[in-house]
């Protein structure tokens, strides 16, 4: 039955153009949008993800780092003397002013992290040296956000202001965006301390790497002595925050919906097609049940046109989807193609074309044989 | 001499249908025997009940009342999945509008039925070659039916028909797409398939068809009103000689 249903298709050049386009439309929008949503989310928590840590101290009651707030050396000397803990890293974080050489005005995150040799951060350094950015107001900035920040290409040595200060381009990073559309201005701890006004036994955050990765609820439990600052893993805290941004936003709510949306049009499309070429066979269709085909059989002719629309489907979308992230990337969308948003994609197409097929099977499957006779 | 062995054997067979609250009744108390080795003819005017009579002795379509033994199965009493079992082991059927997939070759029409029913498909391509060879398509095999004749179109369904080696081959108007010299051609061509192990029953409205034949089977209003052997047939009045 497959190589009938094969080659029915592909008989029917203009019913098979016609699905394909359908269902590469729906596919590619599937593997776009989820890809979108999962950058978007990554972007949201990207500083949380490659600072790493165990777990991340913070002023009770937040909900996102984006929404920092000073912590005095207390909390850290503290979580020092536990046991537990390994080594804790204070972490700057804040919206700074953003003076432009055009007279206009921003915000920008200006973002520092004690230095440890294996959380390297930035991340992503394309041009420049991360290294550089100890000297005295130097800064890291990303490629995508150089039109925002009023700055050439070539951006190294480049200054614009923050906070009334100075500072210079000394290292540019790839792809690395807010989800706040502030620019990340990436520094060491000193040109932070400097540019967000915050003293030396200050900090946002504390990230904790723990001795012993099962304590971490021990350690928990013990800094309820300090019921001003909350204790999250690292994971939690991530998602916390992209929950905050991608779900409170709407903007998970409104690619979800183009996604659906592409998945419901692609359905229709795959699902005429599939309904008009079952019909179009229906008396062959008869003519086997006649013959002695079983029921199920005949619905493998409408099951192998599925799989054989949602395979190519799914090339096409997956092909279309890596070409568009190139095209998204230079306008600043990082669409993610990671084993989990592909799979999701894939089983999205897969799931269309099996409604698709509903009305199709449901007619294969209730074709009488006595049909071939009237 | 040892008697040929019954293909289908109806009794009482009665069929009626409900259109909305009217009751027709197609087939009133037929009952017939055909045997292997016998090509025999349905003839009757439209709307006397030769189709549903087919599709009733074919297990298709199952009796208001009445029974039928298809090749020593009482099909129906059977299930829809064990009645197409019994056809798929003993059946054959050529229809006048061929019913042959578009985008398959002449041989993988053939085949892919044969692929069907269980063969393995190298297996199934010979045969359905032999088929086809068989018919006078051996030339054709890889032509897709838009690239055939009527007459080789309906060829090609009699290869598909005998292929799988039925034990009854059923046709429904072979003969009525096709033009005079090709339609016999069809018909002769059946009456060489048909054995001591075969048999072969065609619904037909053409008269000429009987020279063919053994037996022809005359309905009219759901009842059989002659049934007799074809030499004893007119074919130019179209009624037995008494």
């Amino acid at each position: 039955m497959r190589r009938i249903a094969i080659r029915s298709l592909l008989f029917d050049r203009g019913k098979l153009i016609a699905s394909l386009l359908g269902v590469a439309l729906a596919s590619t929008l599937g593997f776009v949008q989820v890809g979108l949503y999962r950058g978007f989310e990554r972007s949201s928590s990207a500083v949380i993800d490659h600072v790493g840590g165990d777990l991340w101290a913070m002023p009770t009651g937040l909900e996102v780092i984006d929404y920092a707030q000073i912590v005095s050396v207390g909390p850290r000397n503290l979580l020092l003397s536990h046991p537990c803990v390994a080594d804790v890293r204070a972490v700057l974080y804040g919206f700074a002013l953003l003076q432009l050489a055009s007279g206009q005005r921003s915000t920008a995150l200006v973002v520092a992290v004690e230095p440890r040799a294996q959380w390297q951060i930035p991340w992503d350094v394309v041009v420049g040296d991360a290294a550089d950015l100890d000297q005295p107001l130097r800064v890291s900035v990303d490629r995508t956000d150089l039109k925002k920040l009023e700055l050439p290409q070539s951006a190294i040595g480049k200054n614009f202001e923050i906070n009334s200060r100075q500072v210079t381009v000394a290292a540019m990073t790839e792809g690395i965006r807010s989800f706040t559309l502030s620019p990340y201005v990436f520094t060491s701890m000193t040109n932070a301390r400097r540019l967000l006004g915050v003293g030396e036994n200050e900090a946002m955050y504390y990230v904790i790497d723990l001795a012993d990765k099962h304590c971490g609820p021990q350690l928990a439990a013990w800094m309820k002595r300090q019921p001003d600052i909350q204790l999250l893993e690292s994971g939690v805290w991530s998602r916390k925050t992209e929950d905050y941004w991608v779900g409170g936003s709407g903007a998970g709510a409104a690619l979800l919906f183009t996604a659906i949306l592409g998945l419901f049009v692609g359905g229709v499309i795959v699902g005429q097609t599939l309904y008009s070429m079952t019909k179009e066979h229906l008396l062959e269709l008869a003519t086997l049940k006649a013959l002695g085909a079983r029921p199920w059989e005949l619905a493998r002719f409408v099951l192998w046109l599925v799989a054989f629309l949602a395979a190519a489907g799914v090339i096409s979308g997956f092909s279309a989807a890596l070409a568009l992230k190139q095209v998204l990337l230079s306008a600043g969308l990082t669409v993610v193609v990671s084993p989990g948003t592909v799979g999701l994609s894939v089983l999205g197409t897969l799931l269309m074309c099996l409604m698709a097929s509903i009305t199709s099977l449901m007619t294969v499957y209730k074709v009488e044989a006595a049909t071939v006779l009237r | 001499m040892i008697e040929p062995h019954i293909l289908v054997k109806a009794s009482g067979l009665t069929k009626t249908y409900w259109m909305g609250h009217v009751q027709t009744t197609v087939l009133r108390d037929v009952s017939l025997e055909l045997r292997a080795g016998e090509l025999a003819l349905l003839m009757g005017p439209s709307g006397s009940g030769k189709t549903t009579l087919l599709c009733v002795l074919s297990g298709m379509l199952r009796p208001s009342a009445g029974d039928v033994e298809l090749c020593g199965v009482p099909i129906t009493r059977l299930a829809e999945k064990h009645a197409a079992e019994v056809r798929r082991e003993n059946l054959g059927f050529i229809f006048q509008t061929y019913n042959l997939f578009p985008a398959l070759t002449a041989l993988d029409n053939v085949a892919e039925v044969l692929a069907l029913k269980g063969m393995p498909l190298q297996a199934a391509q010979q045969r359905a070659t032999e088929a086809l060879t068989g018919v006078g398509m051996g030339d054709r095999l890889n032509h897709r039916p838009g690239e055939l004749s009527g007459g080789e179109r309906q060829r090609v369904a009699i290869a598909r028909a005998m292929a799988g080696n039925p034990a009854l081959v059923l046709g429904d108007e072979p003969t009525a797409a096709l033009d005079r010299k090709t339609g016999l051609d069809v018909v002769r061509l059946l009456r060489d398939q048909v054995n001591e192990r075969r048999g072969v029953l065609l619904v037909t409205h053409d008269i000429r068809l009987a020279q063919f034949a053994d037996r022809v089977i005359e309905i009219d209003d759901g009842q059989i009103v002659a049934d007799g052997a074809a030499h004893a047939f007119s074919s130019h009045d179209g009624s037995f000689a008494t």
